[in-house]
């Protein structure tokens, strides 16, 4: 059940229809965008899971725009197209602006899905972690962070410099607000997993 | 390492007679006696005749054949004096006689060894053919001169031994008359020969040329006529002057018939009742009209296959840079279609999957417009990786060449838009590490929205160093409308910002009043970043 809807933005408006159509013909939720910013002002009334964006276009590039997106929304899924590829761009694409990949024009259809499929539960994981963990403390997500990484109260305790006592009382809170029973399941949690 | 005993084979094998020769020797020996009787009107003292066109035949069937044969020339010669008694058989001076009967020979195989021999090692004008041609014809008749100095100490028989008046005089005599027989006669021969200097598919000489040719001989000629009547005596230098002319006017096949009609008219007036002392003198003059005339024939030719070579390397240049550009085209025109193809391709497959059920005649075609979508996605993919970023591996590049094959490619663009491309110049020490056909590109795609929007036909591209990075400048005047803001780049602006920045480099627009000017920062080659 994908509701997140799925942002096509290229400034050729009928390449980005076509691969909204396309991503809507297998049942996902799919919107074409010309304009970087037209996706920005959309972001907090569309419940956007994943962006399909090019790179080369107008005065906002793809990567000028992951940038302004990954500053209002962290838990959106990034995938770039281009039709003029280069090994830099590339690899920029995915290590500096957190693409998921890198799609040459003309577009590999099932690639495509499938770099959308796994965007939209990237994404979806992403947010689930972000609800569980929105109601947590400062100090309750630093211990929370530690927990799942299979560190002991103690360590905690040493690592955070406060008393065993004190990590205690955080983990009682962090377990009444997840409402989780255990460390498995607080694990799970912190991997987005469906439980 | 060759053994003594090696060499001695290589240079037995070298010099042994091939069955193809004996005829050749035979009719040599026939033609050489005939020349040699034809030459005696122009006998004198001391030397046996002014005008040797046997050493024309003997020249130039060394030069065709090779200095190996000059033993079997020697032989040749030796037993045509012998047999039409010119040299003694008996008697005290035998030996000394037939060495002097083999001396020209001898000569000339050595020169057109050492001149075959200097031409393959060195390298400059005198090395390209026919110069080669035109110094051993000159070198082999001084030679066999000079080795007249160590026989005639070798026969104190003989009178005026030593370094004397009439060794100069025979020395001279003989130089002059074999350089006008080797000159005259060896050319025709060499070229009805086939030989390597020919020039091949010479062209036929045009009527224009042939008259102004014969007009500034005649000239000439009339003014040595003139000259002489006015008691100079007949001057060499009119003649020296109309040769010169013609060889490097026209080349070698010129200069030989410019030759050919001196010698026809003066040989004849020679061979009459003049002294041996005028003989002597005229020849002098016709030889030195001889040799600058064939010298600057020579001369041009060598120049001409210079400059055939120089233009054939040029072509080729031509159309490596062509095919520089052709590719640096079809990467754009790649970008410029991939992105409709993209489009064109998901529509087709849908319009395949949609109608699949549809009546035979629209399903076929749908599938065969998918099936040709795809196709051609797959050749721009091909294509992208065969003209890509694999086929351009990034390399130094100075940016000053950079600036220069962007004006090359710019050209057609300038000359339609009637505009003036002004490269600054730019300081030669910058170097960007770079794919040059991207980054061409690059700057051939601002300078073209530049061409386009200039107002006063002037497009200026700058280079300058900013610290560790190159700024590339290209600008141009607008006319006095305010700028359109907002009207979004243009494919050709996206594409040159996504070379600068895959080369680790900016593109950036710094306007001023009247002056659109887009600024293309690279970081220089070398410099740690």
């Amino acid at each position: 059940m994908n509701t997140a809807l799925t942002a096509v933005l290229d400034d050729d408006e009928d390449l980005g229809q076509t691969v909204a159509r396309l991503l809507m013909r297998q049942g996902l939720a799919a919107k074409a965008f010309v304009a970087p910013d037209d996706v920005l002002d959309a972001l907090p009334s569309l419940s956007i899971g994943c962006i399909v964006s090019d790179i080369q276009m107008g005065e906002m590039d793809g990567f000028a725009f992951a940038d302004a997106l990954r500053a209002r929304d962290p838990a959106v899924a990034l995938v770039f197209m281009t039709a003029w590829p280069t090994t830099a761009h590339a690899v920029d694409a995915v290590r500096r602006h957190g693409g998921l990949d890198y799609l040459e024009k003309p577009i590999d259809e099932a690639r495509l899905l499938s770099a959308v499929t796994e965007g939209l539960a990237w994404s979806r994981r992403q947010r689930r972690i972000a609800g569980a963990t929105s109601a947590f403390t400062r100090r309750e997500r630093e211990v929370f962070e530690l927990l799942v990484r299979g560190h002991s109260n103690k360590e905690i305790a040493d690592l955070l410099t406060i008393s065993p006592r004190t990590v205690e009382d955080h983990r009682a809170a962090i377990v009444a607000k997840t409402r989780t029973n255990g460390l498995a399941q607080l694990i799970a949690l912190s991997r987005g997993g469906d439980d | 390492m060759m053994t003594a005993q090696d060499k001695n084979a290589v240079l037995q094998q070298g010099l042994a007679l091939r069955l193809s020769d004996v005829p050749l020797l035979g009719i040599y020996a026939l033609a050489f006696g005939l020349l040699h009787w034809a030459a005696q009107p122009w006998g004198g003292a001391g030397f046996f005749s002014l005008w040797y066109p046997a050493a024309g035949l003997r020249f130039a069937v060394l030069w065709q054949r090779g200095a190996r044969l000059a033993p079997w020339l020697m032989a040749s010669e030796l037993c045509v004096h012998w047999i039409t008694g010119a040299l003694p058989l008996s008697g005290p001076n035998v030996l000394p006689e037939a060495i002097g009967g083999m001396r020209p020979a001898f000569a000339y195989g050595l020169a057109v060894a050492g001149v075959r021999w200097l031409t393959n090692r060195g390298t400059g004008a005198l090395t390209m053919p026919p110069m080669p041609l035109g110094l051993a014809a000159l070198a082999a008749p001084v030679l066999a001169a000079l080795f007249i100095i160590p026989l005639a100490l070798l026969r104190p028989d003989l009178p005026g031994t030593g370094i004397h008046v009439s060794l100069v005089i025979s020395l001279t005599g003989f130089a002059v008359g074999d350089m006008l027989g080797v000159l005259v006669v060896a050319p025709p021969l060499l070229w009805f020969s086939g030989s390597g200097s020919v020039p091949r598919n010479a062209p036929l000489p045009r009527p224009a040329a042939l008259i102004a040719d014969g007009a500034i001989l005649m000239a000439c000629l009339l003014l040595t006529v003139a000259l002489w009547r006015a008691g100079l005596g007949l001057q060499p230098i009119p003649s020296v002057l109309a040769g010169a002319w013609i060889g490097l006017r026209h080349g070698r096949i010129a200069a030989w018939f410019a030759i050919l009609a001196e010698v026809a008219l003066f040989l004849p007036y020679t061979a009459g009742p003049v002294g041996d002392a005028t003989r002597l003198e005229l020849h002098l003059g016709i030889a030195a009209v001889v040799i600058v005339t064939w010298l600057a024939g020579s001369f041009a030719d060598a120049q001409e296959a210079a400059r055939t070579a120089l233009d054939k390397r040029n072509r080729l240049l031509f159309q490596a840079e062509r095919l520089k550009t052709l590719r640096a085209m079809s990467v754009a025109v790649i970008h410029e279609i991939s992105q409709p193809l993209s489009t064109l391709a998901i529509e087709a497959s849908h319009l395949k999957d949609r109608t699949a059920a549809l009546p035979p005649d629209i399903a076929e075609s749908a599938a065969l417009i998918d099936r040709k979508a795809r196709t051609l996605s797959e050749l721009v993919r091909r294509l992208r990786r065969f003209g890509g970023r694999n086929a351009d591996a990034p390399s130094a590049l100075p940016v000053t060449m950079l600036l220069q094959t962007a004006g090359q490619m710019l050209a057609p663009e300038l000359r339609e838009h009637a505009c003036l491309l002004q490269l600054v110049p730019a300081p030669p020490d910058l170097i960007v590490t770079a794919q040059e056909i991207e980054l061409t590109q690059a700057l051939v795609n601002l300078a073209r929205n530049a061409i386009a929007a200039s107002a006063d036909h002037r497009v200026q591209i700058s280079a300058t160093a900013a610290g560790d990075e190159v700024r590339i400048e290209v600008s141009n005047r607008i006319a006095n409308t305010p700028p359109q803001e907002g009207a979004g780049m243009g494919v050709g602006l996206i594409i040159a910002r996504t070379i600068a920045e895959a080369h680790g480099g900016t593109l950036t627009r710094n306007d001023e009043a009247d002056l659109v000017r887009f600024a293309l920062t690279l970081p220089l080659a070398g410099v740690e970043t």
